[in-house]
């Protein structure tokens, strides 16, 4: 309906109103009062399925109380990680290591039976909706050529852990590098066998200690602690709160907002921030600055799981965007044996998808063509089972690949830098435009 | 035939139309001919001779590639000898008999330096001077003062005298003023693989000589059966294209020195194409393993001296290339009208019978008789019209016929660019390939390969060595189907070779009677050929022979790459045993007797991390000593097959102390 009187509207030419028509669409925005009672019916909706899961009536999809591995009879078994104590995580060494030592002294040399983490090895669960790892694994022995290295890395990167385990402290995965970079090459090569000695321990990466650089920032209605100390993430000025590199430390999770916005891009949270966006729309923005790191990905989950709010997505229009959501919403193929604790479901696409193009008009010359690498990645996420799930990706997948045209988020500051702020996503929101 | 007017080029594939420039700013109505080497003399880029420094480098290349041409005609192993001598301005001027003049109105100069200009150059050789004096109060390494060169003026000219000496046929004492003093003079006829790239060799450095230094060429030959030598000293004359002989006589030829000795003083730089022309003189060695070179480039300056010999490291020399008939689909209407004149044959029947390959008598009944009625076998084939002739070429064009065969090719052959690549950069491995004749638009063509890992002076990556009918190509690397090839096609991670930080030499040698370069230069071959580029596809892919290289090559150093890790290995392991044996004290956790038992020994270090490195390194003795019965059992001990070394023969005059046994004799050299 607001759409009619809208074509209408554009369809007439109208030299004299420059003022308002300016920014197109904004005319049939409704005051945001109005807008705040859809949301309100989003949160209510949000909150209420979890009750009503909590009651026993539990759904696949947005129940905080999700199904585990070991609810689910699958005909091949999966492999997942726990959370480990620090104590635990030391024991487990110890007895690999005392096992490794026996062996050396048999004179048997040694090998370690490594979870395979190749794609092979993966598994989508539409059940859980997220990728799990299956149960095969590899024999990495010392004494063949090609796993010689592989091996003694993990030895090294085992007694390292087994270090940060006695003293309690957390080190970077760059620490890590640099305690001997002649024999981890680069850092690619130790951080695959850090993943890999998670996956030999049982435990997740943040159990053993070993912590990625921050990279995602936190903004909005939202109040934790971090280390103990309150952080109001209201008033972390405009480039927001880094969010902790270890989840553990964080706790207390209070909010009065309605929903949390994933932004893909740097630029467009900050826009978001800066126009302070959050105090209009109660909501709490994150986002990762592109590929989502653990830490994010666990700060998103615990946000979600603790306080019950809808997650709406802003990406890009192309084949990345939706496979940033899918890393967020399934998990990546690389950490599926920590799956469990790193995905967020129920996360909903708000926007830029590729009939917004049309629908807002998007101008020619901020769209941009595909290019044959992005139409493969493109027909092959049409493949993966996670899109195929929701009917509604595959629609706007289907139409992507078709008219083989893509766009960013920022292809709508084609309107004015606000646009996004001030007309596109309150218009989302009252449309209640998500999948 | 009138001056300017041009026979066919003979080894070329390019044929110049000697197109009168018409209607230029010119008033005369009169068409000025011009002469070919007016020609090329305006157009000296397309044979290679751009600037100062090119035209030095392809003087170097058209001289060795005449000279091995020249020895390998007569079944002789070449030795060439090369010199490079640099001439300085002064000596330049006294050989042309002109007086070294001082300058006396010096603001007349381009390099002149103004008083403003001196004053800063002055403080800032000053700056460096100090900073310099700095660095070595610090010890720092001092850096050589660049020469301080003031920038050349273009009067700043560098010469150079290129000698060239070498032990082939020579030439016959008459002809001699014509093959250098007469552009395109060929009169060969026929198709063959022919080193030279427009058949001009020397007679374009010498149009360069003559229009940088105007000395003449001198030419010493002498040939096997001549108890003389032949001397002759001439220039060229541009416009008429005729030689301008200074002097030409016979002299003693005393120690029966049979070839050619060609000497030219040409403006150049070697500066600038001093690489280039080693890596000139390298690759030749590479892809002629059976000539000797001797390379020298002498200066003034002794420290700028360069000696470099090549030497011979077989006496297998590939089969002189055999001259072939044209095949019918590669000739256009020209080549036809060239050959209907040039025939012997009387009837149409016979000259395609025999001025063709690949036609035999009854395909040539059934093509005349394709052809339509008014052709006949019998008719006469010089009276054939024009409009008869184009039919005869569009009858050729879509015909079918069978592919010309390799036999007229004469590629390096497997042997020799293997042991040319080991001889000239000693690789830790090296896989040949020598592919079967292929076709190109009626021209056959053999490609040949070389893949090499590892090695002397061979930077890290990809180091690609083209060849062309046995000569290097050295530039526009970029463009070629080789290079290309083994960018682009090649997945070298597949061979277990890391593209980036290995020394990778990739040999590709293409021998043809017509080599399809694109470019003026004819310095690289197009890319485009689908028939070349998979044909250098499936020789780079020398896949079965690098896979087992590289197996052997682990075979031998699995014990070394394995025992490299123990220390590594077993020192992460015994930091963890001695903490868990310090906690093991308090008694915290409770272990199985085995590790209890493990645990005790290390706190009474009876086990230590020298226990665990030794009985790693034992286990990894076994396991390696296990593996490479498995691997002899499973490959066999069929090694490659052995390979004739060629070990160069001394010089006479030596005395020897012989030490003889029952199966050798050592002879020492006294």
């Amino acid at each position: 309906m607001a759409d009619k009187k809208l074509k209408q509207k554009r369809r007439r030419p109208d030299p004299t109103s420059d003022d308002e028509s300016e920014l197109p669409f904004k005319n049939i925005l409704k005051p945001d009062q109005a807008i705040l009672e859809t949301l309100k019916q989003l949160f209510l909706a949000a909150t209420t399925t979890t009750t009503a899961a909590a009651n026993g009536a539990s759904t696949s999809s947005s129940s905080s109380k999700p199904l585990t591995l070991s609810d689910l009879s699958l005909s091949a078994t999966c492999r997942e990680v726990t959370d480990l104590s620090l104590s635990a995580v030391q024991s487990t060494i110890e007895t690999l290591i005392l096992q490794i030592a026996r062996s050396i002294l048999a004179g048997n040399g040694f090998s370690f039976q490594v979870p395979s983490r190749a794609s092979s090895n993966q598994l989508y669960v539409p059940e859980l909706d997220r990728i799990v790892l299956k149960d095969k694994t590899t024999l990495r022995p010392f004494a063949s050529l090609s796993t010689v290295r592989k091996s003694t890395i993990t030895v090294k990167i085992l007694s390292l852990i087994h270090q940060l385990c006695l003293r309690n402290i957390h080190v970077t995965k760059r620490d890590l590098f640099y305690t001997d970079v002649k024999l981890f090459q680069d850092q690619t090569q130790s951080d695959a066998v850090l993943d890999d000695v998670a996956c030999i321990l049982g435990c997740t990466r943040s159990s053993l200690n070993v912590i990625a650089a921050e990279k995602g920032v936190v903004v909005g209605r939202l109040i934790f602690s971090d280390n103990g100390d309150m952080i109001d993430c209201t008033k972390m000025g405009m480039g927001g709160k880094a969010i902790p590199p270890n989840i553990d430390r964080v706790g207390d999770m209070q909010s009065d907002a309605m929903f949390i916005l994933l932004v893909e891009k740097d630029a467009a949270y900050i826009r978001l921030a800066e126009d302070r966006f959050y105090n209009r729309f109660p909501c709490i923005i994150v986002t990762a600055k592109g590929q989502p790191d653990v830490a994010t990905r666990l700060f998103l989950r615990k946000m979600k799981m603790e306080l019950k709010l809808p997650v709406l997505a802003l990406v890009d229009s192309d084949p990345y965007g939706l496979k940033i959501l899918s890393v967020y919403g399934c998990g990546s193929k690389n950490m599926s044996y920590d799956s469990a604790n790193l995905t967020t479901p129920d996360i909903k696409w708000l926007g830029i998808r590729p009939s917004d193009l049309d629908k807002y008009k998007i101008p020619e010359q901020c769209r941009l063509p595909m290019t044959e690498q992005d139409i493969k990645t493109g027909k092959d996420l049409l493949e993966e089972d996670f899109v195929k799930k929701n009917p509604g990706w595959v629609e706007e997948l289907n139409l992507m690949v078709k008219t083989k045209q893509k766009a960013e988020i920022q292809a709508l500051s084609s309107f004015g830098f606000q646009y996004l702020s001030e007309v596109y996503l309150p218009l989302k929101l009252q449309q209640k435009d998500w999948l | 035939m009138p001056i300017g007017a041009v026979e066919l080029p003979s080894r070329g594939h390019w044929a110049p139309s000697f197109a009168i420039p018409r209607g230029r700013s010119s008033p005369s109505p009169i068409t000025k001919t011009k002469s070919p080497a007016e020609f090329f003399a305006e157009n000296k880029n397309i044979a290679g001779f751009d600037n100062p420094g090119k035209s030095l480098y392809t003087t170097v290349r058209e001289l060795v590639e005449n000279s091995l041409d020249s020895a390998e005609s007569i079944s002789e192993l070449p030795v060439v000898e090369i010199t490079i001598e640099e001439i300085g301005k002064s000596k330049f001027n006294s050989m042309i008999g002109l007086v070294d003049r001082e300058r006396v109105d010096t603001k007349l100069y381009d390099d002149y330096e103004t008083e403003k200009a001196r004053e800063r150059r002055l403080a800032k050789e000053a700056r460096a001077q100090e900073l310099q004096a700095k660095n070595a109060a610090l010890g720092k390494k001092v850096k050589e003062p660049s020469a301080t060169k003031g920038a050349k003026g273009r009067g700043e000219a560098s010469f150079y005298r290129v000698t060239c000496k070498d032990n082939g046929k020579g030439m016959p004492h008459d002809d001699i003023p014509n093959m250098f003093g007469r552009v395109l003079s060929g009169t060969k006829y026929g198709l063959k693989q022919t080193r030279g790239k427009f058949g001009l060799g020397a007679k374009m450095a010498l149009i360069w000589s003559k229009m940088s230094t105007g000395l003449p060429i001198e030419i010493s030959s002498s040939m096997r059966s001549h108890n003389f030598i032949s001397f002759c000293k001439l220039d060229i004359d541009i416009h008429r294209n005729i030689p301008h002989v200074h002097l030409h006589e016979k002299r003693e030829n005393k120690d029966r020195w049979h070839g050619a000795e060609i000497q030219v003083v040409i403006e150049g730089n070697w500066t600038t194409y001093r690489s280039k022309i080693l890596h000139y003189m390298r690759q030749m060695a590479v892809i002629t393993p059976y000539a000797q070179f001797l390379f020298k480039f002498v200066s003034e300056v002794a420290e700028k001296n360069v000696t470099i010999r090549f030497s011979r490291r077989t006496d297998v020399m590939p089969p002189v290339p055999v001259e072939t008939k044209h095949h019918p689909s590669s000739v256009d209407l020209l080549l036809i009208k060239g050959l209907i004149a040039e025939t012997s044959k009387g009837t149409l029947l016979q000259f395609l019978q025999h001025e063709f390959v690949n036609i035999g008598k009854s395909l040539a009944e059934r093509l005349i008789g394709e052809m339509g009625p008014e052709f006949s076998p019998k008719m006469a084939v010089k009276s054939l019209t024009s409009q008869q002739i184009v039919r005869i070429h569009q009858l050729f064009r879509q015909a079918k016929f069978d592919d010309p065969s390799g036999g007229c090719l004469s590629p390096a052959g497997e042997y020799n660019l293997r042991l040319g690549i080991i001889k000239e950069l000693h690789p830790d491995m090296v896989a040949t390939y020598s592919g079967s004749a292929q076709v190109f638009e009626g021209h056959p063509f053999i490609v040949e390969a070389g893949v090499s890992v590892g090695g002397k002076d061979v930077k890290q990556g990809l180091n690609i060595f083209r060849f062309a009918n046995r000569i290097p190509l050295l530039f526009e690397q970029g463009g070629d189907v080789v290079t290309r090839t083994a960018m682009k096609r090649i997945n070298w991670s597949s061979y277990k070779i890391n593209q980036t930080q290995d020394k990778i030499g990739v040999f590709v040698s293409i021998v043809s009677t017509k080599i399809p370069f694109k470019g003026t230069g004819k310095e690289y071959i197009g890319d485009d050929t689908k028939e070349i580029a998979s044909a250098v596809k499936c020789c780079i892919q020398l896949k079965s022979k690098i896979v087992r290289k590289i197996q052997d090559r682990e075979q031998q150093e699995r014990k070394r790459n394995l025992s490299r890790y123990v220390p590594d290995a077993t020192y992460a392991v015994y930091d963890v045993l001695k903490e868990i044996s310090k906690f093991h004290a308090s008694k915290k956790r409770r272990y199985e007797e085995e590790e209890e038992d493990v645990l005790r020994k290390v706190q009474s270090r009876s086990i230590t991390k020298e226990t665990l490195k030794e009985m790693l390194a034992q286990y990894v003795e076994k396991v390696d000593y296990e593996m490479a019965l498995e691997y002899a059992t499973q490959s066999g001990v069929n090694e490659e097959p052995r390979e004739a070394i060629y070990i160069q023969a001394l010089e006479d005059g030596y005395n020897f102390t012989d030490l003889h046994s029952s199966n050798f004799v050592f002879r020492f050299i006294q």
